[in-house]
């Protein structure tokens, strides 16, 4: 895959995934009755934040992220480079379009980001290690007898 | 034994099933002939050129436009290109990164890196990248995909 197409993608996903995550607040609030569902609305300044956010978000994937040849220490740094890059990111964007508007808001943006980073890190991981297995216990059908 | 032959619409549906009581020498040949293991193909060695078999093969790899292919016995330099070989062998021979084929068959094991890449090794302890790219087809081509 190129790095543009892939720097394009990373942008839908992350800008839906985001989209997602406003959806969810919004039916949570909902639930609890803090807001009612039939007034919730997204600005056309808010979806600009989303799309934007998902464009500068996948920088740092595609420049830190896309060279697989490299020693695991190194890979490691370059996941925590892409992390900070990626909170500062998050952090700089939701100042701008008053995604938080007080300490307690930003430390909620925080910890929903960590724990969606390391959510998504797990996951990945988990699913490399279950087609691992698939794969061995496949290669072990076929392999020839030396 | 009795042989029955159904035709289908695409190279995908295309499968053989084999009924017997025991594998014989025969039936193994007759595997080894449908899987392409028993094809051929000429190699060079230090100016002397020889038929190799695919079952005999590791892995294929192309530096600076040339084709080296790799065996338990050492390393040979054959004429075919890369895409052509993928073509010929079919099979559990299977593209692997942009530069490299590698057979299935000899593939003792596969562990997945940080990164992504998939490290596989060899029945000969050497470890070549399986580019997570080609991760859907080296499922497809095991029937788990």
């Amino acid at each position: 895959m190129n790095k543009l197409k892939l720097w394009f993608t990373q942008t839908m996903m992350i800008s839906f995934a985001i989209l997602t995550g406003i959806i969810i607040e919004g039916l949570v609030y909902s639930i609890f009755g803090r807001d009612d569902l039939a007034s919730f609305s997204l600005s056309w300044l808010q979806l600009l934040s989303i799309v934007l956010t998902g464009a500068l978000c996948s920088v740092p994937t595609v420049l830190f992220l896309t060279d697989t040849d490299i020693p695991r220490k190194k890979y490691i740094v370059r996941i925590a480079f892409h992390c900070l890059g990626l909170y500062l990111i998050v952090s700089l964007f939701g100042w701008i379009f008053r995604w938080f508007t007080n300490l307690g808001g930003f430390i909620m943006v925080t910890v929903i980001f960590f724990l969606v980073y390391v959510f998504v890190w797990t996951v990945s991981i988990w699913l490399y290690k279950r087609d691992d297995k698939k794969i061995n216990m496949a290669l072990d059908d076929i392999r020839d007898e030396e | 034994m009795r042989v029955h032959i159904e035709k289908v619409d695409s190279k995908d549906q295309e499968e053989a099933v084999i009924k017997a009581v025991e594998i014989t020498d025969e039936i193994s040949g007759a595997v080894e002939l449908l899987e392409g293991d028993a094809k051929g193909f000429a190699v060079s060695q230090d100016g002397k050129t020889y038929i190799l078999k695919a079952s005999s093969v590791y892995y294929i790899e192309s530096v600076d436009k040339k084709t080296f292919v790799y065996t338990r016995q050492g390393c040979y330099d054959t004429k075919y290109r890369l895409y052509e070989l993928e073509v010929l062998l079919g099979g559990y021979f299977m593209r692997c990164s942009k530069s490299m084929i590698i057979n299935l068959k000899k593939v003792r094991n596969v562990k997945s890196q940080i990164s992504g890449r998939i490290d596989a090794t060899l029945l000969n302890d050497e470890v070549v990248v399986i580019s997570r790219g080609y991760a859907k087809e080296v499922k497809r081509r095991l029937g788990i995909g």
